[in-house]
């Protein structure tokens, strides 16, 4: 045996190693589970790798940066245009430690600002697939993140988390074509699901009826209802409006994405306008507690998908209004018929106390 | 090759020897791999027979399913639209929740009902093994929650990814969205699907099993033209369902087609407040073309209860509601029309030269015809034809009828539309009956008794109507005797009148003695409207009779008489004639308010349209479509 495995080492490592790897597969397909163990194993070895890489591309931009800063001109007319260019190059270079250090002052800001409590992370890589848009990030279950969290830049949100290893993230982004997020409309408190649509900078709103009011310009912020987002992040401004065959087609210019997309925060406790009574636990999928009602928000019917009523109803309601303000008894005998051309008293509210 | 020592040569096998012998050893070892090797083919071929012969059908069905999803596009039905074109029933999209056992992992049920309202884990793990049990196929999608609501909706959508819960899907559904409170619930009718029964019949054999059709009322009746054409998209999925590229074919649904009907919303809603709390119905109708503004039937039932599957206990209520609210009484209800016949009655009598406007009839409270003591309600003392009308007295009419006879009652009854349907467009019309003697002898077999005359003469007895007959009869009869078939569906072929070569002075006659009803203190004077001329007759028709409700006055009072008020403006070539039933109401002129209330409606928008400036169809609501 042991002259056996001396003589056939190459082939035995192989077939061993293949073996290993159907065991692996029997056995995560008989499970149907969430093992990915190869996918751990792969993701916990590139990650890494990928770190290093990126520091060592970063390293090596920055010395071949200071190579021709540094170095010395031979002739005066040459002077001049190098020392052009190595400004030229400097006020590059500045520029893009601008632009991080600006992107790091505001994603600091917002953080220290938001009620939620987030985790700053860097985009350190990204998939290929049949149209998915999926990004890691460098954070991981060491960093407390959990799939389904909702990852966001100041900006608006960005994606939510779908797989989680231990140094690193797994996400999907708003344009995916099958992400979704619940939405409200700003101006007219119109309710839907914004969807992303395959293409950068742009998703689409859903179930919104042709009779709801949306205008060109208004904007879209999470309502809290998927229990990913907390209510109230910018998502995006409608673009364009119109009539559909079933309900209105809506488009939206994503705001997440408008000043890149580098570092993200991810949010691992989201406030929305109360903080949660208690914490969700023994859950498969991170899930935030329900948004609270809006006090300002009509109150919603079980048919708020639809329209709540239709015009029978409103006309019927504005008749008994009418009879009711001229003290008139439909179909009773007494003071006669209303004048229904009389107008209709409109209620005044009262104003609301500061 | 070293030299042999022959001594030795015993002590080494021979070469030839221990080659056979190796080659024995070898071919044993060859032997039991080539067995095995068979054995391994053999099975395999097996394996292959039984996976491509065999089941070959049915595993290309499985991985053509796998492979391509056909995403059903519903088409909606089309819309109910008023006169005006405002909304009567829409449809609004409702999303039902659906689990895949075939991706479902046990873990993911507690966080799916978190995200969800009203449903607990325990209940969704019931279902998952209640469906087991009774050995459902695995791919067969569970139904967790019908019609979610937008909170329910956008959890399910942004954790329906294969990621988080592929096992989620949604049906989209498109419920029809009917008028809450049963506004014109029995015109309108209601959508369900279809049964089995009524697959097997002629009007629903085109349909398939689970497709939604129209059960009761316009639903019904345009069915056909309600129903869209459905649509499909064929997409390339993955393993985990989801989908790549471009759909395969992507072929958009047809909506069903708008009806617009001649219904008039303000009229409606003015006729539904009149009646509620109210048992009994309210038809209006244009007597130049037949349109139906109006028609409300109460008590009603709200159709928002069956656009999903009804609930059995929502059903029981129903249809084991004494006041059967499922009745559409404006059409169904048969009930014998009391003093409002006096009309019909008038007009044989002045066409047939039997009765003048200047005949007098004395009446000291009631008369005696065949040995039976006929009452009137009053002593109405020394009455032409006018005040008989205007006071409704049955002593002149007892009178009047008995000299006309019970046939020629019948010829001009039949000939305004009594005792037959009007023909509307809306499914179970009732007949309503107008007697006579040829009837009785074949319907009865027996003969007609010249007392029972009397009783027809006052609209009692055996004569009965529905409120749309009754409509459709007084409103052609006051037009100059031409009677529309009453329709609810705007700009629909209107089939040519029915023409009496009515005299204008007879038609005359009976029009001024409805206007005196209303405007000369008779029975109707609760109808009047200063500026307006609303002509009218009351009618109080008695369900049992008076021996029997003194006998037991509980029945009595269950069975209070039904008032029943006809009215119709203007005077001269009218637009609108409104009939009103209030059962057990006790008297005819309880329901004069009614009409008069939606007869105002009627002038005061055909005012407010004649305005100068922008039309303005309603106070309250423009078209929102």
């Amino acid at each position: 045996m042991e002259f056996f495995l001396n003589r056939y080492r190459n082939l035995s490592v192989l077939v061993a190693a293949i073996l290993a790897q159907l065991v692996l597969l029997a056995y995560q397909v008989k499970t149907n589970g969430d093992v990915r163990l190869i996918r751990v194993w792969a993701v916990g070895a590139v990650t890494p790798l990928a770190r290093v890489i990126e520091t060592g591309r970063s390293g090596v931009s920055h010395f071949f940066s200071d190579y021709f800063v540094l170095l010395d001109v031979r002739e005066e007319n040459k002077r001049m245009k190098t020392e052009l260019d190595r400004v030229k190059m400097d006020n590059q270079y500045l520029r893009a430690e601008l632009s991080t250090a600006d992107r790091a002052q505001s994603l600091a800001i917002f953080q220290k600002h938001s009620p939620s409590k987030t985790v700053a992370a860097h985009i350190i890589g990204n998939t290929t697939g049949a149209g998915a848009k999926v990004v890691f990030i460098d954070r991981g279950s060491s960093s407390g993140i959990e799939p389904g969290m909702a990852v966001i830049t100041p900006d608006g949100i960005a994606g939510k988390v779908t797989k989680v290893f231990f140094a690193a993230a797994q996400v999907m982004l708003v344009t995916d074509g099958t992400f979704a997020a619940g939405v409200i409309s700003q101006n007219n408190r119109v309710h839907g699901t914004f969807k992303g649509l395959d293409y950068e900078g742009t998703g689409r709103i859903e179930h919104v009826q042709n009779e709801q009011k949306i205008d060109p310009g208004e904007w879209f912020f999470t309502s809290g209802d998927d229990r990913i987002f907390p209510k109230g992040l910018p998502v995006g401004e409608v673009t364009t409006v119109h009539q559909g065959k079933t309900e209105k087609e809506i488009y939206v210019s994503l705001s997440g994405f408008k000043n890149g997309l580098e570092e993200v925060l991810i949010i691992v406790e989201g406030v929305h306008a109360s903080i949660p009574d208690a914490p969700v636990t023994n859950q498969a999928v991170h899930l935030l507690a329900p948004p609270p009602p809006d006090p300002g928000a009509p109150v919603v019917q079980p048919l708020q998908t639809g329209p709540i009523a239709t015009d029978a109803d409103r006309i019927k309601e504005q008749y008994r209004k009418l009879g009711e303000q001229q003290k008139h008894m439909y179909g009773e005998r007494g003071n006669g018929a209303p004048n229904y051309n009389a107008p209709l008293k409109t209620e005044v509210k009262p104003e609301p106390k500061p | 090759m070293p030299p042999i020592d022959p001594e030795n040569q015993s002590k080494h096998s021979p070469p030839s020897r221990l080659f056979r012998d190796d080659t024995r050893f070898a071919l044993g070892r060859i032997a039991v791999f080539q067995y095995l090797a068979v054995v391994i083919f053999v099975f395999l071929i097996g394996g292959f027979w039984v996976l491509q012969i065999r089941d070959g059908d049915f595993n290309k069905e499985l991985a053509e399913r796998n492979r391509i999803k056909t995403v059903p596009l519903l088409a909606p039905r089309g819309k109910i639209l008023d006169r005006d074109g405002r909304v009567i029933v829409d449809n609004h999209s409702a999303f039902a929740l659906t689990l895949s056992r075939e991706t479902l992992k046990p873990e993911h049920i507690a966080a799916i009902a978190e995200g969800l309202q009203n449903i607990k884990a325990e209940e969704i793990r019931a279902l998952v093994a209640r469906a087991e049990s009774r050995r459902v196929a695995k791919y067969v999608p569970l139904v967790i929650k019908q019609d979610l609501t937008p909170a329910e909706l956008a959890f399910v959508e942004s954790h329906a990814d294969p990621d988080t819960f592929p096992e989620m899907e949604l049906i989209d559904k498109q419920s029809r969205l009917y008028p809450h409170g049963g506004l014109a619930a029995h015109v309108i009718g209601y959508v369900g699907e279809v049964s089995e029964v009524e697959l097997n019949s002629a009007e629903f054999a085109k349909y398939s099993q689970g497709e939604i059709v129209g059960k009761e009322g316009l639903e019904r009746q345009y069915n056909d033209l309600l129903t869209g054409v459905n649509g499909q998209r064929r997409v390339v999925v993955d393993s985990m369902g989801r989908e790549h590229g471009r759909p395969i074919e992507n072929k958009d649904f047809t909506p069903g087609n708008n009806l617009q009907l001649t219904l008039d919303l303000d009229l409606q809603s003015v006729a539904e407040l009149a009646m509620e709390g109210r048992r009994g119905a309210v038809v209006a109708l244009d007597p130049r073309n037949g349109e139906v503004l109006a028609m409300v039937s109460h008590p009603a039932f709200d159709p928002n209860l069956f656009t999903g599957r009804i609930r059995a206990a929502d059903w029981n209520e129903l249809i084991n509601n004494p006041e059967s609210p499922l009745m559409n009484r404006a059409i169904q209800a048969q009930f014998a029309p009391g003093s409002t016949f006096k009309t019909i009655v008038t007009i044989a009598g002045l066409e047939t030269g039997l009765l003048e406007p200047s005949t007098t009839v004395n009446c000291p409270g009631g008369a005696t015809f065949y040995g039976h003591y006929f009452k009137c309600d009053e002593v109405h003392g020394t009455v032409d034809l006018h005040r008989a009308i205007v006071h409704s007295c049955d002593t002149f009419f007892f009178t009047v009828g008995n000299r006309i006879g019970i046939d020629h009652i019948a010829e001009y009854a039949e000939l305004a539309g009594i005792g037959k349907k009007t023909g509307i467009d809306l499914p179970n019309e009732k007949d309503g009956l107008m007697p006579s003697q040829r009837w009785k002898l074949h319907v009865k077999r027996e003969k007609w008794y010249a007392g029972e005359t009397i009783s027809v003469a006052i609209g009692q007895g055996a004569v009965t109507v529905t409120p749309i007959q009754l409509a459709s009869a007084v409103g052609g009869l006051v037009s100059g005797g031409v009677w529309y078939k009453p329709h609810l569906v705007k700009n629909a072929h209107i089939d040519p009148p029915r023409r009496a070569d009515l005299h204008p002075e007879n038609v005359a006659t009976i029009v001024s003695g409805m206007c005196g009803v209303v405007n000369e203190g008779g029975t109707g004077a609760s109808a009047a409207i200063p500026g307006l001329e609303i002509c009218g007759k009351t009618g109080t028709a008695q369900r049992i009779s008076n021996d029997l409700a003194k006998s037991n006055k509980a029945l009595g009072l269950a069975m209070r008489d039904n008032g029943w008020f006809v009215g119709f403006a203007p005077r001269e070539n009218p637009e609108i004639i409104i009939v009103a039933l209030w059962e057990g109401s006790g008297k005819g002129a309880l329901s004069a308010p009614i009409v008069r209330d939606v007869i105002k409606a009627y002038f005061d928008k055909k005012a407010r349209l004649a305005r100068p400036g922008p039309a303005q169809l309603s106070l309250f609501a423009e078209p929102s479509r």
